[in-house]
């Protein structure tokens, strides 16, 4: 806990996940080397890509947690960008039910220290907040869905695109996007 | 004889090219700026490669993940498994960890990770020095191991990673050409000698034949001893000095020309 920080309350966890609202390039592309270049590549029919963050610790209600995100492009552009904030696994992620989703995060990089800085300055309240890239794979009617894990994890260049595993850990979601999803289980 | 022809593949992003080029042709290579577009086929007529600095495909997915699957780079490994050199800067070495051509095999063994720095995150520039390790590098085996270079790092994505040892076992196996070092010539191990973080304080990585090379500091940016950052101590900037107070005229051939004087004389021997 940092000095003056504010330390009241129960932990929360909310999930924010932020996409452009134009076409993504790293979608786009991504879309056009697996189709090209990957031996899983048949399989998909498309990607999205989105930034999910999680933030724990004290949060404020609903309106003004959305309002906080909405400020400071340390969490999303509200020009380009559309986001979705869950504060509880029952609500509906921005992804359609049984779609894979892989959260892809940086190996003892998940901590956003910025982001984290600018919710103190702004709120007092000592929060933690984590981020990764979460992918939608869209497969192609019919489709092997073990084809995902092929298209995710990189290990030459036929096979995986999304997480190298040197730097990188990525976890797959089949049914539903988890809440909490990014770094250790709430209030671990 | 005609000089060695070196084959300089820009991928849409990347934006070292000229001076890549420049810095070939000063060692008395014939260079040429080869483009995503052209057939795949005709690296062949080429001697070398060379993969510039930048952002290939503006680094999306990762840096370096979109070029690591491009026809060209299946080329290019074709003809670096015949023996011939190719060396990547920044960007480029991002393509050839991607790719699994460093440290070599094909699988993809390593990454190149963001940057792990005290108290702050992103891209970050600034010069160093690499202290050359004994390599069997084709690149670097001129030059006595201890010999200090100074030149600019610049990025974002810089940390050599592998799985636990992975790094140290390179060093052991020589394949770990060039390490980070301070101006005193010890292997750096803190910020900012080490600008990134990087295992083993690896600069560069080669594979197991010595022919290719992934450098994450920039040797071409450091072409020119007058060039060459007013912090920079010891015997590379005592030459500048002298020369600027003794006016002397002519060379002007700074640091990073070591590395692609190696390549020249490596594509002499093969001639």
């Amino acid at each position: 806990m940092r000095a003056g920080a504010k330390s009241r309350g129960t932990a929360q966890t909310a999930q924010a996940g932020g996409e452009l609202k134009a076409d993504v390039p790293a979608a786009v592309w991504g879309l056009l080397v697996a189709g090209t270049g990957l031996a899983a590549g048949g399989e998909v029919s498309g990607f999205r890509r989105l930034r999910l963050f999680e933030l724990r610790g004290r949060l404020p209600a609903r309106s003004r947690l959305e309002a906080l995100l909405h400020a400071s492009t340390q969490f999303y552009n509200p020009h380009k960008e559309r986001c979705v904030v869950r504060t509880a696994a029952r609500e509906p992620a921005p992804v359609p039910v049984g779609t894979p989703v892989v959260i892809v995060t940086e190996r003892g990089g998940e901590r956003c220290a910025a982001a984290e800085r600018w919710w103190l300055h702004e709120t007092g309240d000592d929060i933690e907040v984590r981020e990764g890239v979460a992918w939608v794979v869209e497969l192609k009617a019919g489709a092997d869905a073990a084809a995902v894990e092929d298209l995710v994890t990189v290990r030459d260049r036929r096979h995986g695109l999304l997480c190298n595993p040197r730097s990188q850990q990525a976890r797959i979601a089949t049914s539903k996007v988890p809440l909490p999803w990014i770094g250790p289980p709430a209030g671990a | 004889m005609s000089a060695a022809r070196v084959a300089v593949i820009q991928f849409p992003g990347v934006n070292c090219e000229a001076e890549s080029v420049r810095a070939l042709k000063r060692v008395g290579l014939e260079a040429q700026v080869f483009r995503w577009k052209r057939p795949a086929f005709e690296l062949r007529e080429f001697d070398a490669y060379l993969l510039p600095g930048g952002f290939s495909y503006q680094d999306r997915v990762r840096a370096g993940a979109l070029a690591a699957k491009d026809p060209l780079v299946e080329r290019l490994a074709e003809e670096a498994a015949r023996g011939k050199p190719v060396l990547g800067i920044c960007n480029g070495a991002q393509v050839l960890v991607e790719a699994g051509l460093v440290p070599g095999g094909g699988e993809v063994e390593l990454a190149l990770a963001r940057n792990r720095m005290p108290d702050r995150a992103g891209y970050y520039t600034r010069w160093v020095y690499v202290r050359i390790e004994p390599s069997r590098c084709a690149f670097t085996r001129h030059l006595e191991p201890g010999t200090l270079l100074p030149m600019p790092a610049a990025h974002g994505e810089g940390r050599f990673v592998g799985d636990a040892g992975r790094l140290a076992a390179l060093l052991d196996d020589g394949r770990v050409p060039m390490r980070y070092a301070t101006a005193a010539g010890s292997v750096a191990t803190e910020f900012p000698a080490l600008p990134n973080g990087s295992e083993a304080a690896a600069a560069a990585v080669c594979n197991a034949e010595g022919n290719v090379l992934a450098i994450m500091p920039h040797p071409e940016r450091a072409q020119d001893l007058a060039g060459l950052c007013r912090t920079i101590s010891g015997p590379w900037a005592l030459e500048r000095e002298r020369r600027a107070a003794h006016h002397t005229p002519g060379d002007n051939d700074g640091p990073g020309l070591e590395l692609f004087r190696g390549l020249a004389a490596r594509l002499e021997e093969v001639a």
